[in-house]
């Protein structure tokens, strides 16, 4: 199946899935909710 | 393609690959693997005397799979040179010689079985790419049952099958039993102007190419009853119209509506296509002797790997990225490379020949001018601050710096021939080793402190690239669109360029919000500089998470030349943040940054020093 990661808006604070490959490099993305490119990855606390 | 071979100045590569390409404009050498043909290409007269006795046939693809070859064989009708090929993946086997027929047939000694493939190492100042596309396999829309039912066919086959050089010599019969169909349908864009699959984009030349064919079945076989299944007609060339007329007049029905189904009588081996005609407001079934899908168009399958040898960038259908889509529409990004024909886009006979004889006249012009004029805003790097990290070498879109080498003391060099001046070596480098004619840090950072110098509270820090970002600002403008004013636009040529240390100046400075903007990514205007921007953001947000400070202050934005509405949409809502950022807040930003300066400036003084400038002008 392919990858999926957790994404955080930091423009209106949406959370959201969306595939994610970490051997990809980086990919144009959007917010599904306010349509921002300000769109990161929350990363998985060790 | 025999004018080609022919002509004292063509050298015709065929059977050859490319491996590998070094230099830039006017200096490129390009590596050339010469596969072995184990035929003498100079010395075979194509007698055909070697096929007849090769026992091993295998499917020929040149006639999509309708006729058989011989291992021995030659390539297509007209292949230029006419001289036959082994292949050697079929051929019993060279060594050892394990059949040897061919070789005995052949009375000019022509067949070596000991030939290897050769590299060859060419010297040029330009390179036309011209590497063609591939055609969708239609397999995966079950629901058109090509390859489980035989008279579903594409509209490749469709051309081996009716074409006089094809497998039945332009005899145009039906695969299941040989019989000349009489009811012919053709469905469009199979695989093309679909989001869900195939690809989203319009194939280009489908519409015209089945068109033609209902043409040629008119002409070849009155009695031939042709229906198109379609959503809309694109005829939109030179005579293509009238074109299109004809095939009504000469007797072609044109029903609109895609076919939900296609259904074989086992026995018959008739298709029955049941399609909702839009036009007549009813669901309809038709039967049919053959059924053409009018496959689209796809990129290359080894299209990742020309684009890796030239250092060329891909649009989002995946074809190769031109350097301006209206101003420089057959240069690639890459200086002294230029494009012809379907790899760029899928277009028609008459669009690839104007394509590569402006691609031609583009590398002529370069060539006969003997030099090229460098672009004004290119990078130098200071050798006295360069500490041989390789870390320009590697982000340069355009391998336009040589990497370094600490043992050998070798500084990275800039080629300035083919730097295009995005500045994303300038960004990242860790030593500030590299300035940007026209656009130095120390430009830049006057800017930052211009704005912030009062009442910093109160501006929005934005960076805008030069080709996208910045005219999208100029149409909001020009567009009379109303948003609010505390944006303070600073432009840089790519957004590549914006450096770690602009943005934390800014916030130091006292700004509530920072936006760094760019093209989107299929528009960078530097290949895939605006990857690197991207990649600099996110670990910017990771540091200013971990010096305590709330990564939404620094917001990013991909906005095209042609989205003003975007960039006055991104400035309300970028006001709605800066309003939330209080006093406060900034006074421990500012705090916050300047510790950090300060213990950066400590470390900075114990660093070691190297040689001196190198830019290849020196
Ligand atoms: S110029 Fe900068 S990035 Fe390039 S090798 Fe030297 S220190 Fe590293
Ligand atoms: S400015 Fe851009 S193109 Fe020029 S050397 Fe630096 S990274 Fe390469
Ligand atoms: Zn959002």
């Amino acid at each position: 199946m392919p990858g999926e990661a957790d994404f955080v808006c930091l423009r209106c604070g949406a959370h959201f899935k969306m595939p994610y490959e970490e051997s990809e490099g980086p990919k144009e993305r959007a917010c599904p909710e306010c349509k921002s490119n300000s769109v990161r990855r929350v990363k998985e606390k060790k | 393609m025999m004018d080609a071979g022919r002509h004292p100045r063509i050298e015709l590569l065929s059977n050859s690959e490319v491996t590998k390409v070094k230099g830039y404009v006017g200096n490129f050498t390009v590596t050339v693997k010469r596969k072995a043909r184990y035929v003498d290409e100079k010395e075979c007269t194509a007698c055909n005397e070697c096929v007849e006795v090769c026992p091993v046939a295998v499917p020929d693809e040149y006639q999509q799979g309708f006729s058989s070859r011989k291992a021995i064989y030659i390539p297509f009708p007209q292949s230029v040179p006419s001289s036959f090929i082994i292949d050697m993946e079929s051929c019993l086997g060279n060594n050892p010689i394990a059949c040897g027929k061919c070789l005995e047939a052949c009375d000019k000694n022509c067949i070596d079985f000991d030939d290897q493939d050769r590299f060859v190492d060419l010297e040029v100042g330009t390179i036309i790419c011209a590497t063609g596309m591939d055609v969708y396999d239609p397999t995966e829309i079950v629901e058109y049952g090509y390859r489980r039912y035989e008279n579903v066919i594409t509209s490749m086959e469709f051309e081996r099958l009716i074409c006089a050089s094809g497998p039945t010599e332009g005899h145009f019969m039906r695969p299941s039993d040989q019989k000349r169909p009489l009811r012919i349908g053709f469905i469009q864009c199979v695989g093309s102007r679909s989001e869900k699959r195939g690809v989203a984009y319009c194939g280009n030349i489908c519409c015209m190419n089945t068109i033609k064919d209902t043409l040629l079945l008119a002409d070849h076989y009155p009695d031939t009853e042709s229906k198109v299944f379609y959503m809309d007609i694109r005829a939109f060339g030179k005579g293509f119209e009238d074109l299109y007329r004809r095939s009504k007049e000469a007797g072609a029905q044109y029903i609109r509506g895609l076919p939900g189904e296609i259904v074989e009588d086992p026995k018959s081996k008739n298709l029955v296509v049941r399609v909702e005609n839009t036009t007549a407001g009813r669901l309809e079934e038709h039967e049919l002797d053959m059924v053409v899908l009018a496959v689209g168009v796809i990129p290359r399958h080894d299209a990742p790997v020309m684009r890796q040898l030239l250092t060329l960038s891909k649009t989002a259908d995946g074809f190769l990225m031109e350097s301006h889509p209206k101003l420089k529409p057959v240069d690639a990004p890459s200086r002294g490379v230029f494009f012809a024909g379907c790899a760029e886009y899928p277009k028609d006979v008459k669009d690839s020949v104007t394509q590569a004889s402006a691609a031609a006249a583009r590398a002529g012009i370069l060539l006969s001018q003997g030099k090229v004029c460098i672009e004004a805003i290119t990078s130098r790097i200071d050798g006295d601050l360069c500490i041989y990290c390789g870390r320009c070498a590697k982000v340069c879109p355009y391998n336009a710096i040589t990497a370094p080498d600490r043992k050998k003391k070798q500084l990275p060099i800039v080629i300035e021939a083919a730097c295009a001046g995005c500045g994303t070596c300038a960004a990242e480098c860790p030593t500030d080793a590299i300035t940007m004619k026209h656009f130095t840090d120390e430009q830049i950072l006057a800017q930052i402190e211009a704005y912030l110098a009062e009442d910093p509270e109160d501006q929005i820090i934005i960076f805008a690239c030069n080709w996208c970002s910045y005219p999208g600002s100029d149409l909001a403008g020009t567009s009379r669109l109303q948003y609010p004013t505390h944006g303070r636009v600073i432009r840089t040529m790519c957004s590549g360029r914006v450096a770690e240390k602009f943005v934390l100046r800014a916030f130091e400075l006292g700004a509530p919000i920072v936006l760094v903007s760019g093209c989107h990514f299929s528009d960078c205007h530097y290949i895939s500089a605006v990857q690197w921007t991207q990649r600099r953001i996110e670990k910017l947000w990771e540091k200013m998470e971990k010096l305590g400070i709330r990564p939404e202050r620094l917001q990013l934005e991909w906005i095209s030349a042609a989205q003003g509405q975007k960039w006055a949409e991104v400035q309300r809502s970028l006001e709605e943040l800066r309003k939330k950022v209080t006093k406060e807040e900034i006074g421990e930003t500012r705090r916050i940054l300047a510790q950090e300066r300060a213990r950066k400036e400590k470390k900075a003084k114990g660093r070691p020093k190297a040689g001196a400038v190198a830019s290849e002008q020196e």
